[in-house]
């Protein structure tokens, strides 16, 4: 499944949850992150998010898409962090 | 006749397997192809580290055989993902307490599948004891068989780590 | 999901935050998601540390290694978890006694002129006596006796193969003969390189299963190369590189400013060798309805079902049948 996961984690916090979430998906803007990844991935990247996470003051949603064929990206602007195999 | 207990224990996930697929079973004591990128495989081990992190007695291997999740005065507990394969982990849980019965323990068990927020309770009586230790011998006698055990085609397989190892095939 | 990453400019990679980065000489840093790497390949200068084999060692990750031409150089296969020692032992016996190792040999090389008369078929009317001729030499692969003969027959076919290519092909760089060692035209080149790809995907599917790499039926044991993986790659080099490489070329996307001459070397540059890599994964990810399994599998996923009856058959337990596509 493709996913798009958004976050809004207070500053003391946000340093540690964004190195979890750059091991699984490509950042792709400030308190954004994408990518193809599999339930279990996921799970497990989530599992070790919601352990920094302060259930109380911060917040993370999750945009799932199941076939990453159903999704189209349009980008207005700079594209940042293109996803790209050629490095 | 004596049962020789040493001679037939075995690991847990053994008997386990023992109740789901006894061609599974040989596979996995042979060491082949077992993957453990298989997502359902990486889901279960995550789930065991993330459950119960506040507990002391976790992963506790005993007499270097058998590993229990959790140990606790007067209960032992397991941890599963879903109760879909309930009487295999009920069998391998009845194990580990006859397990501990030779070691002159006496002890309940509880199973917990933690995304189905259920416990099910197990106690080991005389009729399990039978089953299981006639399940340690036929166990090993699988285990000394030369060659797999064939297929038997069974409602979970497809959800199997092995599925594509068992089915994989060229059609004519 | 796993995704191949392939590394041309020249700089810097290392582990850092639990993951990986890669730096430039213009000191742009890009981290690589280590969760989802599936190998890594080198074709730039880049600098690395223990820490970094470290880091890809606990997420079993091989890294492969070209020279400045893109030839492959070698690999880096982090020690093995699973093993089984029973498999390794059938393995070698496979090889030891002759009946089954000419059994597995004569399976590649069947399998391998398959797909090979499966990509001339495409070109009816051209190939017709290609097909024929290589028909007629088919049949010797079920009379040899020998490893030695089944490689000659193997040998005789594929150079035929590869002289028809000009039968089919936008001749614009002109071909006439496979060369190998070095290329000096841009077909050669494109063959070497793609073969060199292929050899790696198949050992990195090798390496996934139980199946001791250096332990062989069709070519002989060696201690420089992995050769099973060169036995398994016979089925699918026709199958996957060579579709692609017609593919580039009957659609002009290769052109002769892809590939650099020096010395009498013919390669294929960056950009040739991006325009290739990128073709050949479409490829392994392009799936088919798998028929024994009723799925859809890629093509990358047909190479790891081969080494699993492979096993199946070492283990005594189904006997070996070598993939014929079927689609």
């Amino acid at each position: 499944m493709f996913v798009i996961i958004t976050y809004d984690v207070s500053e003391s916090r946000v340093n540690k949850v964004r190195k979890v979430l750059k091991k699984y998906l490509i950042w792709t803007q400030n308190s954004v992150f994408e990518g193809v990844i599999t339930e279990a991935k996921l799970y497990k990247c989530l599992s070790e998010v919601n352990r920094i996470m302060d259930k109380r003051e911060d917040s993370l949603y999750i945009y799932k898409v199941e076939n990453p064929k159903n999704l189209s990206k349009d980008v207005l602007g700079i594209c940042k962090n293109p996803e790209d195999m050629f490095l | 006749m004596d049962f020789d207990f040493e001679k037939y224990k075995t690991q847990g996930i053994k008997v386990n397997y023992y109740y789901i697929c006894k061609r599974k079973l040989w596979l996995y004591d042979k060491g082949i192809c077992f993957e453990k990128n298989f997502d359902r495989v990486l889901q279960g081990k995550i789930l065991h580290k993330n459950a119960f992190q506040r507990e002391e007695h976790k992963d506790m291997l005993i007499d270097e055989m058998i590993k229990i999740d959790i140990v606790s005065a007067d209960h032992i507990k397991e941890i599963k993902i879903s109760s879909k394969m309930k009487n295999p982990d009920i069998m391998q849980l009845l194990y580990y307490l006859f397990y501990l019965k030779q070691l002159g323990i006496s002890k309940k068990g509880t199973i917990n599948y933690v995304k189905e927020k259920k416990v099910v309770e197990v106690e080991l009586t005389e009729e399990d004891e039978k089953e299981i230790k006639s399940a340690l011998i036929n166990i090993r006698q699988i285990l000394m068989m030369k060659k797999p055990p064939e297929i038997k085609k069974l409602p979970y397989c497809k959800k199997c780590a092995y599925y594509e190892f068992c089915y994989a095939k060229e059609v004519d | 999901m796993y995704k191949d990453y392939y590394i041309f400019s020249n700089g810097k990679i290392s582990r850092k935050e639990n993951t990986i980065y890669f730096e430039d000489k213009e000191e742009n840093k890009k981290p690589i998601p280590i969760e989802q790497i599936e190998r890594l390949h080198f074709f730039g200068e880049i600098d690395l540390n223990t820490k970094f084999i470290g880091l890809i060692s606990q997420y079993d990750i091989i890294l492969n290694f070209y020279n400045y031409y893109g030839y492959y150089i070698g690999s880096y296969l982090p020690r093995k978890k699973n093993v089984s020692g029973l498999l390794i032992v059938k393995q070698s016996e496979g090889y030891i006694f002759h009946e089954k190792r000419l059994f597995f040999a004569k399976c590649f090389v069947e399998s391998a002129v398959f797909h090979i008369l499966r990509n001339l078929r495409n070109y009816k009317g051209k190939t017709d006596e290609v097909i024929k001729e290589i028909e007629e030499e088919k049949q010797n692969i079920f009379k040899a006796r020998e490893i030695d003969e089944l490689m000659g027959i193997e040998g005789r076919i594929r150079k035929r193969y590869y002289e028809s290519f000009s039968l089919f092909l936008n001749n614009d760089f002109g071909f006439s003969k496979r060369e190998k060692r070095p290329p000096t035209d841009p077909l050669n080149a494109l063959i070497s390189f793609g073969n060199g790809m292929m050899y790696n995907t198949v050992l990195g599917e090798i390496y996934k299963t139980q199946l001791d790499p250096t332990i062989s039926y069709l070519h002989e044991p060696s201690s420089k190369r992995f050769s099973l993986s060169l036995d398994i790659a016979e089925i699918f080099k026709p199958l996957i590189v060579d579709p692609v490489i017609f593919y580039l070329i009957n659609n002009r996307m290769l052109k002769e400013d892809d590939f650099d001459i020096e010395e009498g070397i013919c390669f294929l540059n960056d950009e040739g060798k991006k325009k290739f890599i990128k073709e050949y994964q479409n490829k392994l990810e392009t799936t088919i309805k798998h028929r024994s399994l009723n799925r859809k599998v890629s093509y990358r996923t047909l190479i790891r079902l081969e080494c699993y009856k492979i096993i199946k058959a070492l283990i005594e337990d189904e006997p070996y049948k070598p993939l014929k596509a079927w689609w």
